[in-house]
């Protein structure tokens, strides 16, 4: 109580005597970016700071993204919130429902004169994290999207010329590669890549309520034909062997794919960088597959990776200084330096152009993928989605597809119960914000 | 005769199973920890221990690691050491004031104090976790050594241990050091804590050893790398090692492995009479 | 509990102060906590609220997630208990009856206490890890197609076999002081009567172990219910699909991951009264004991 009370003099202190110009105001920043892509973070802040004189950025690494999540909700309760918060896609509907917990970005920078048009963002990466109207809330950070890897050399080995574009032709090819001694896939995330995804590459809906945009009251349909017809041609080639499932982690099903266990591996678009220092051969990469039998003509995917947000509860003063470093950070210089060091896409148009120009796609054409693949024709449900307690919904989804990958459960089954506990899920979290 | 010889063998060889599985995943853990990351992808897990023990286990120990590749394995070390000795003698502090006032006053709320403080025994950190965070991030003590420390103190083991062994102690000494006009702090100071001593010192190592594993409380409520202890710092780096990207370093993995048990091993071992005796006195 | 004590009114209470203080800020008030959030459904940054009594509970207890993880951690509970007990005993009497060797045995069956739980699950990991583990070559060797990543009774061997392991030095300790409690008289008298090992094993040392048994069985099933949060944590962290998820990991996960408060809270509640009912359970057997 007491460190409430000395808190709150403190800061009415602050506010109320004007900020002397040679102080720096402080910005806390707390991220989810660990390792290299930590150095970057900092590289940018050390860049910003330096750039002017009037705000300090600091970043923080506060864990994963739940972690980070986690922490930021603490704070805030405990009103100790930082200015930015990196908040991804799964926990996009927790915060972006919160009544107030957040300033719009579209609104933060457009009053602080630093102009602000969605146009100006690639099509897979304007929609995720914005409103129903389209008015963007976070700013979109770390971006990227699934895309198929494939084993060259294996190819090669098996006699094959191209990577499937269809899953049709997967299907041709892959016992090709069996008797070559490969097994022919493996992937990672398959809520991200198996269904969200797949649901934009095919343009089909996936909840209702405009997939979650419109309200809370919503219901997931997960529970379709596509959805049910290619898991279980997932489980035909589990048995086949031509997909092999390493379990969850991420890095599991990667290393599969460096150890030359499988041809091709369905990752990220930011895998290629570690892919590369990694894997013993050459690999090549491609759009994520579709079934020529759904839709002739595919859709873009759209973002997963997380996004900054501006927290409610600073001052005027504070929030200048967000929009100036939010400004600072989509000019295309740094989008360009980002994007070449990490392998996350740029977000705005105009950087990806300059790249473009820079040349950069010529010596690294396995960069431009992904953002091909985001900048494809967007359809009505390539938007992505904004779903509640969508962490405990992938939990669902991950148990289900376990089941159905070791036989434990039928597709049938299986889907059902995904929606019936997914719903459950949903309609509690409506029930929070009624 | 035979019969003895038969029963004799069997006991040596049950043992001797029994050994083996105790022991053989840590001496396995060591012994890899001393080749090169190289050896341990193309071989497996090596029986024999390596050329690189003075390599890796200076790597691991000094050389910046961890996911912000900020936190060295000395410091993550010297955490969990503060975290130990804190917690230990914390504990031990708390406890015998708190025994001392059950067992030998009386006063008007000793015992609905005592039932509170029983009822800790019966729920452990684990059920009011995530209140426990809010509370220590409310009061701004995350990330802190006390935030660390002093939750952790909040259940009744070590009062009860001392409480028991309060209670065994004749009562004649009570009475002979009232009729020679000593004060309660004076009792307590110079004859009951000399009476003490082999109680508290095997609570000081039962309870070192349990901070120094604490695992859940210190995993929640550190969120900068620097304040991570060993045990949780081992988590987020073998997270690393498995996130894919770059060559696997199974063996820093294990040395740090390694570091994170001896410790507290050594603890038990050197003061196994002590430990021993505190552990089952605290039954009865 | 006729006792010499001293008549000082202000003192006690200045000795049992910091543990009280202790108590009721890092315990009470967030036991308290759990209890009041466990009524409401909140959003997760505290914005909105609303009462909606018993809705969590019904929502926690109907759930089949909830259901599965309250089966496993019967099912885990049970296992480790009894098995890392079993062993324990098996060599707690070994140790006890050689003479050659015999400290040398008790210290190296001892220090495995001293094993943080997360350290153990990380060890066994990698020992399991289809790259490079030993033990997944090995059963797969013998014809056990094992993967613990997609099978879950694989998954739930694992995390018993870790857990187990790392239980048996505590039980080893108190069940070898135990037997070494048992006066020598007792046991020469035994012997007299008895000539089998087995029989008088069973017909007398067991049931003077009583006491001892029980009181590890309390501590085991703690151990099982909350303890191995650690080894589940860095072995299979619940997967596959849920199938090694305890209560408490389950609290972690939809508190800590999902941002879920009213559920968590609820689910702890609900593990609270769990708890409360074993340990009532405990206190009818130790009362039985007290008159042995």
């Amino acid at each position: 109580m007491k460190k409430l009370i000395m808190k709150t003099i403190l800061a009415a202190g602050i506010a109320a005597v004007a900020i002397p110009a040679s102080a720096k105001t402080e910005l806390q920043w707390w991220h989810a970016m660990g390792g290299r892509l930590g150095e970057v973070v900092d590289e940018i802040a050390k860049n910003y700071n330096a750039s002017q004189s009037e705000y300090e950025i600091i970043p923080t690494y506060k864990g994963g993204y739940e972690d980070t999540m986690t922490a930021g909700i603490a704070a805030f309760r405990a009103k100790q919130q930082p200015h930015v918060l990196q908040i991804f896609d799964a926990g996009a509907a927790t915060i972006i429902n919160a009544p107030g917990a957040t300033i719009p970005v579209a609104d933060l920078m457009a009053e602080h004169g630093k102009g602000f048009n969605s146009n100006d963002y690639i099509e897979g990466v304007r929609y995720f994290y914005a409103d129903s109207a389209g008015k963007m809330i976070g700013m979109p950070f770390n971006s990227s999207t699934p895309l198929l890897y494939y084993n060259k050399d294996a190819f090669a080995a098996a006699g094959i010329a191209n990577p499937p574009a269809t899953w049709e032709e997967f299907e041709a090819i892959a016992p090709k590669l069996k008797a070559a001694g490969y097994t022919a896939l493996a992937q990672s995330h398959s809520p991200w890549i198996l269904s969200e995804n797949f649901h934009s590459r095919h343009n089909i809906q996936l909840s209702t309520g405009n997939n979650g945009y419109d309200s809370t009251d919503v219901k997931i349909l997960y529970n379709n034909d596509h959805m049910k017809m290619h898991w279980g041609k997932m489980k035909e080639w589990l048995d086949a062997g031509h997909y092999g499932f390493f379990g969850r982690a991420w890095g599991d099903n990667q290393d599969a794919f460096v150890q030359k266990k499988v041809a091709m591996w369905m990752g990220s678009s930011g895998s290629f960088g570690g892919l590369k220092k990694s894997t013993d051969f050459e690999f090549g990469t491609t759009f994520l597959p579709y079934w020529k039998s759904i839709i002739d003509e595919p859709k873009g995917t759209f973002i997963g990776g997380a996004a900054l947000f501006a927290m409610s509860g600073k001052s005027d003063a504070e929030y200048k200084g967000v929009a100036d470093f939010f400004a600072f950070m989509t000019n295309n210089e740094n989008q360009v330096f980002w994007h070449k060091e990490t392998g996350y896409v740029p977000i705005t148009t105009a950087a990806y152009n300059m790249a473009k120009a820079d040349g950069y796609y010529n010596e690294s054409p396995d960069a431009e993928i992904g953002i091909l693949q985001l900048s494809q024709p967007g359809g009505e449900w390539t938007k992505g989605y904004r779903l509640g307690y969508y962490v405990q919904i992938r939990e669902v989804m991950y148990k289900k597809y376990d089941d159905i990958l070791s036989g434990k459960s039928s597709v049938e089954k299986a889907f059902s119960e995904m929606e019936s506990e997914s719903n459950a899920l949903l309609e509690r979290f409506a029930a929070t914000y009624k | 005769m035979n019969n003895i010889n038969w029963r004799i063998l069997s006991n040596h060889i049950i043992l001797l199973l029994g050994v083996l599985f105790m022991s053989l995943p840590v001496w396995v853990a060591f012994s890899s920890s001393t080749h090169t990351a190289e050896t341990i992808l193309r071989e497996g897990l090596q029986f024999w221990p390596g050329p690189t023990f003075i390599e890796t286990y200076r790597e691991a120990m000094f050389e910046a690691g961890g996911v912000m590749k900020s936190v060295l394995g000395v410091t993550m070390l010297k955490n969990s050491l503060i975290l130990g000795i804190g917690f230990a003698v914390g504990k031990v502090i708390i406890s015998m004031l708190a025994a001392y006032a059950i067992v030998y006053f009386r006063f008007r709320l000793a015992t609905p104090l005592f039932w509170i403080i029983f009822l800790t025994l019966l729920l452990p950190l684990e059920v009011r976790i995530i209140p426990s965070y809010e509370i220590v991030a409310g009061l701004g003590l995350l990330d802190t050594n006390f935030g660390l420390i002093v939750p952790l103190i909040a259940s009744a083991t070590g009062t009860f241990f001392f409480r028991q062994f309060f209670k065994s102690i004749p009562d004649e000494l009570l009475e002979a050091a009232r009729l020679d006009g000593a004060t309660p702090w004076r009792f307590f100071i110079d004859m009951l804590i000399p009476l003490s001593k082999t109680m508290i010192a095997a609570i000081l190592i039962i309870m070192f050893v349990v901070g120094w594993n604490q695992y859940l409380w210190p995993l929640i409520m550190t969120t900068k790398e620097e304040n991570y202890t060993l045990v949780i710092g081992i988590k987020q780096i073998y997270q690393i090692l498995s996130d894919g990207g770059e060559l696997p370093q199974y063996q820093k993995a294990f040395a740090l492995t390694i570091m994170a048990t001896l410790p507290p091993v050594l603890v038990v071992l050197f003061f196994q009479k002590w430990f021993v005796k505190g552990l089952v006195e605290s039954e009865k | 509990m006729k006792r010499v004590q001293f008549e000082h009114s202000t003192i006690p209470y200045l000795f049992i102060a910091p543990q009280i203080a202790i108590i009721a800020i890092f315990f009470i008030w967030p036991a308290a906590q759990a209890i009041h959030q466990s009524f409401l459904l909140e959003d997760a940054f505290g914005l909105s609220s609303q009462f909606v009594w018993f809705r969590n509970y019904v929502d926690t207890i109907g759930d089949a997630a909830w259901l599965q993880a309250a089966w496993f951690t019967i099912i885990f509970s049970v296992l480790v208990t009894f098995l890392s007990l079993g062993i324990a005993l098996l060599l707690a009497v070994k140790a006890n009856e050689v003479i050659r060797g015999a400290s040398a045995y008790k210290t190296t069956l001892m220090w495995a206490y001293a094993i943080a739980p997360p350290v153990a699950g990380l060890m066994g990991n990698l020992m399991f890890h289809p790259l490079i583990g030993d033990l997944y070559k090995f059963f797969n060797a013998i014809g056990w197609e094992f993967d613990h990543k997609l099978d879950s009774f694989d998954a739930g061997f694992v995390v018993v076999l870790i857990a187990v392991w790392k239980q048996v030095s505590v039980n080893f300790i108190f069940f070898l002081s135990g037997l070494q409690g048992i006066s020598k008289a007792v046991n020469e008298a035994a012997m007299m009567d008895c000539k089998s090992p087995t029989r008088r094993f069973w017909t007398i040392t067991f049931p003077l172990l009583a006491p001892t048994t029980f009181f590890l069985m309390v501590i085991n099933i703690t151990y099982a219910f909350f303890e191995t949060f650690g080894i589940i944590d860095t072995t299979t962290g619940g997967s596959p699909g849920g199938s090694t998820n305890t209560l408490v990991y389950k609290v972690f996960q939809d508190g800590f991951r999902g941002a879920d408060l009213g559920g968590s809270s609820a689910q702890s509640v609900v593990l609270m009264l769990i708890v409360l009912a074993l340990t009532v359970i405990q206190f009818r057997f130790i009362e039985r004991k007290v008159h042995y």
